[in-house]
């Protein structure tokens, strides 16, 4: 086969240049300069507003006596979809069936809030919550005085006063 | 036997005469809700719950005592036979606590099932509900009284299978709880397990199982009991590879719908975390741990330069195949005596209302089955002592799943050659030439002989401790590299060499032994006199 030379034209200066996209650009940068609706937001001093059913890491409820109000159902781990919920149930001095051991990996969650939703007791919630950094992976995996001691405010996956959004 | 043939939901079914309708319903596969019904059991008809509705009777009929009648036409599943249950069901959520999420029959609880199929969506109960707390009836079992449906089904058991009348109903009416006299308890009952077993609700729970898993997490496997010569049909409840607990499995021939809570409490064993995992042989520093392919041939290489006599110790503990392979592997090395050690309880304790049914004597599954390989049976009845041959030899000494509790820590120090086989350390095995690790029976398959010399499989519920193998596949590798064939396979290969050699086994085939087993051929003396 033959080799041939396929010949390219430069492109004439008005298309080649690269001013005009440079302008354009421009005018949109100082455009935003000057437009009241400020975007940026100086976090973690200013902090973000989550959407009401924000579903970030999880918080155990507790009785006004510290005990926790988990009864050791089994229900979260059971439809729990990333299998994130380890969960060993015993009996308590009193004689209540309580979680001897509740752990949540959250780097296995998905968020799906679906521990919070078919918890009988409404003991286990998702949290309006995201400053979850650590330093150790292990960290991440919450055991019940972990998920207990947590003071964030727990997301609201439906209105309490009418639960089947009637 | 005469039939009859009838309708039921528009199905006909032929069926015996004297049949009941609940169990005509179940042969076209249609399950009548019931509670007081137990096939085991009589039949009260207290429940309510199984009423259908018969054409041309006056009112519904308790479809558990109600023969079959020709002609008839049935109707369980619309109309009013399907409101008599909704009502009926809506009477029994009166005084019912609910509390599900906190109760250990969730999940395999006959209320739930019935009031989720066809129960009312919400209660229309505005009265606080009566409160009876709980209460210990002595042994594995707990009494919730508020969860009661007042079957009366342990209460029958109490006095019709264990003939040991301790529970009743006192009070009357919402008031109506079980009880036992004057606080006295099970009275130690041996039986008292299968109360919770046929309880269709929460109300009697085991202690040992309380709050320990869902009823949903369980893996259910069937197997056999390991202890006694019985051997109850079982299934094994495992959950993340942890026995947690023993239940009945039904078998007409051998133990009905029961077992004893002799053996439904031991299985903590099979959770030992103590074990052999890696096989060991000792060279000339101390232990080495050479994997199977190291050890398996270095072993077979002192096997055959092995002159003086063989004894072994087996255990009646371990399953047919594996005894089959030890006796193979020992008349493949010069042939000599097995002996096994076994404990022996004093007595047996039948139950009276099914006698087949014993906690059986010999407290070890398979003493039939070394039996039957020609083992005999040394020691005293708490499995110790017998073994003053065995550790004065100075031949080849092989010792299967016996723990050797009692024995000196020298015990075959003396041997050409020791092995030890055995699931869990032994101590006195510290002399052994080669320490093997050996699954099990809840961790491998294989079949025992029971009392009435039915051979009966099991299952393997748990995965094997490291790299443990079942004896069965350790001693046929070994024996058929002596011999220079190939090693059986698997357990049912296995079973068939030890078919060709037992002549009780003789017909018998490891694929068609199923889940209930079957009877081992008469031996002739025995067979003669039928």
């Amino acid at each position: 086969m033959a080799i041939s030379v396929k010949v390219i034209r430069r492109p004439e200066a008005a298309r080649s240049s690269y001013l005009r996209a440079a302008l354009k650009g421009m005018s949109l940068t100082f455009r935003h300069m000057v437009n009241p609706r400020k975007v940026t937001r100086s976090y973690p001093e200013e902090p973000t507003e989550l959407h009401p059913r924000w579903r970030g890491t999880h918080r155990m409820e507790v009785h006004a006596d510290g005990r926790p109000k988990c009864v050791a159902c089994g229900l979260c781990p059971t439809v729990c979809p990333a299998n994130c919920i380890r969960l060993v149930g015993g009996e308590d001095d009193q004689g209540n069936r309580y979680p001897i051991v509740y752990e949540i990996d959250e780097f296995r969650c998905i968020f799906c809030g679906m521990c919070q939703e078919v918890c009988p007791v409404e003991a286990i919630h998702v949290g309006q919550h995201f400053e979850n950094a650590e330093y150790t992976r292990e960290r991440f995996v919450y055991d019940l005085d972990r998920l207990m001691e947590q003071e964030h405010p727990v997301t609201a996956l439906w209105d309490p006063s009418d639960p089947a959004s009637e | 036997m005469s039939t009859v043939t009838l309708t039921i939901d528009g199905h006909r079914v032929t069926v015996p005469e004297g049949t009941s309708l609940l169990h005509a319903a179940e042969e076209i596969g249609v399950e009548v809700p019931h509670y007081c019904y137990h096939p085991a059991l009589s039949a009260p008809a207290q429940c309510r719950l199984c009423l259908v509705d018969v054409e041309g009777a006056p009112k519904p009929m308790p479809s558990c005592v109600t023969q079959a009648q020709e002609g008839q036409v049935v109707r369980t599943d619309q109309g009013l036979a399907r409101e008599m249950r909704k009502g009926v069901l809506e009477f029994y959520l009166i005084n019912h606590p609910l509390d599900c999420p906190i109760c250990d029959q969730s999940g395999e609880c006959k209320l739930q099932d019935y009031v989720h199929s066809e129960g009312r969506a919400h209660g229309r109960g505005v009265e606080p509900k009566r409160v009876f707390g709980r209460d210990d009836f002595g042994g594995d079992v707990l009494f919730y009284g508020d969860r009661c449906v007042m079957c009366t089904r342990c209460v029958r058991f109490m006095e019709e299978m264990a003939q040991d009348p301790v529970l009743t109903v006192v009070e009357r009416g919402d008031r109506a709880v079980i009880d036992t006299f004057f606080e006295q308890g099970l009275k130690d009952s041996s039986w008292s397990g299968n109360i919770v077993d046929i309880c269709p609700v929460g109300a009697l729970v085991s202690k040992d199982f309380l709050h320990k898993a869902r009823a949903w997490d369980l893996d259910h496997t069937p197997s056999v009991c390991p202890n006694c010569s019985q051997g109850c049909n079982i299934d094994i409840h495992t959950r993340d590879n942890v026995v947690h607990r023993l239940k009945p499995r039904e078998n007409p021939e051998v133990n009905g719908h029961w077992m004893c809570d002799y053996g439904r409490g031991r299985y903590e064993w099979t959770n030992r975390s103590d074990r052999i995992t890696e096989p060991f042989a000792r060279g000339d520093g101390g232990w080495l741990a050479p994997g199977w392919h190291g050890a398996l041939p270095s072993l077979q290489e002192r096997l055959e330069d092995c002159r003086g006599p063989v004894h072994a110790v087996a255990s009646a503990h371990a399953s047919n195949e594996d005894l089959g392979a030890l006796r193979e592997l020992v008349e493949r090395i010069g042939g000599g005596d097995i002996v096994y050690r076994s404990a022996r309880a004093s007595d047996e304790v039948p139950l009276p209302g099914f006698p087949m049914l014993a906690r059986r004597r010999d407290l070890a599954p398979n003493t039939r089955g070394a039996e039957l390989l020609g083992m005999h049976r040394v020691g005293g009845d708490d499995a110790s002592g017998g073994l003053d041959k065995v550790a004065a030899s100075t031949g080849t000494l092989i010792v299967l799943g016996d723990e050797l509790a009692d024995q000196p820590e020298d015990f075959g120090s003396r041997a050409e050659l020791f092995v030890y086989l055995g699931a869990h350390p032994a101590p006195a095995a510290r002399s052994a030439h080669f320490v093997l690790p050996v699954t099990t029976f809840a961790e491998q398959e294989g079949t025992f002989t029971n009392v009435q010399t039915r051979v009966q499989r099991f299952e393997p519920a748990l995965r094997g401790a490291g790299n443990a193998q079942p004896a069965w596949q350790v001693l046929g590798a070994l024996t058929a590299s002596l011999a220079g064939e190939p090693a059986p396979a698997s357990a049912a290969e296995s079973f068939s060499r030890l078919a060709a050699r037992v002549p009780e086994y003789e017909d018998l085939d490891y694929d068609q032994l199923g889940a209930q087993g079957v009877p081992a051929n008469r031996p002739a003396a025995i067979a003669g006199e039928r």
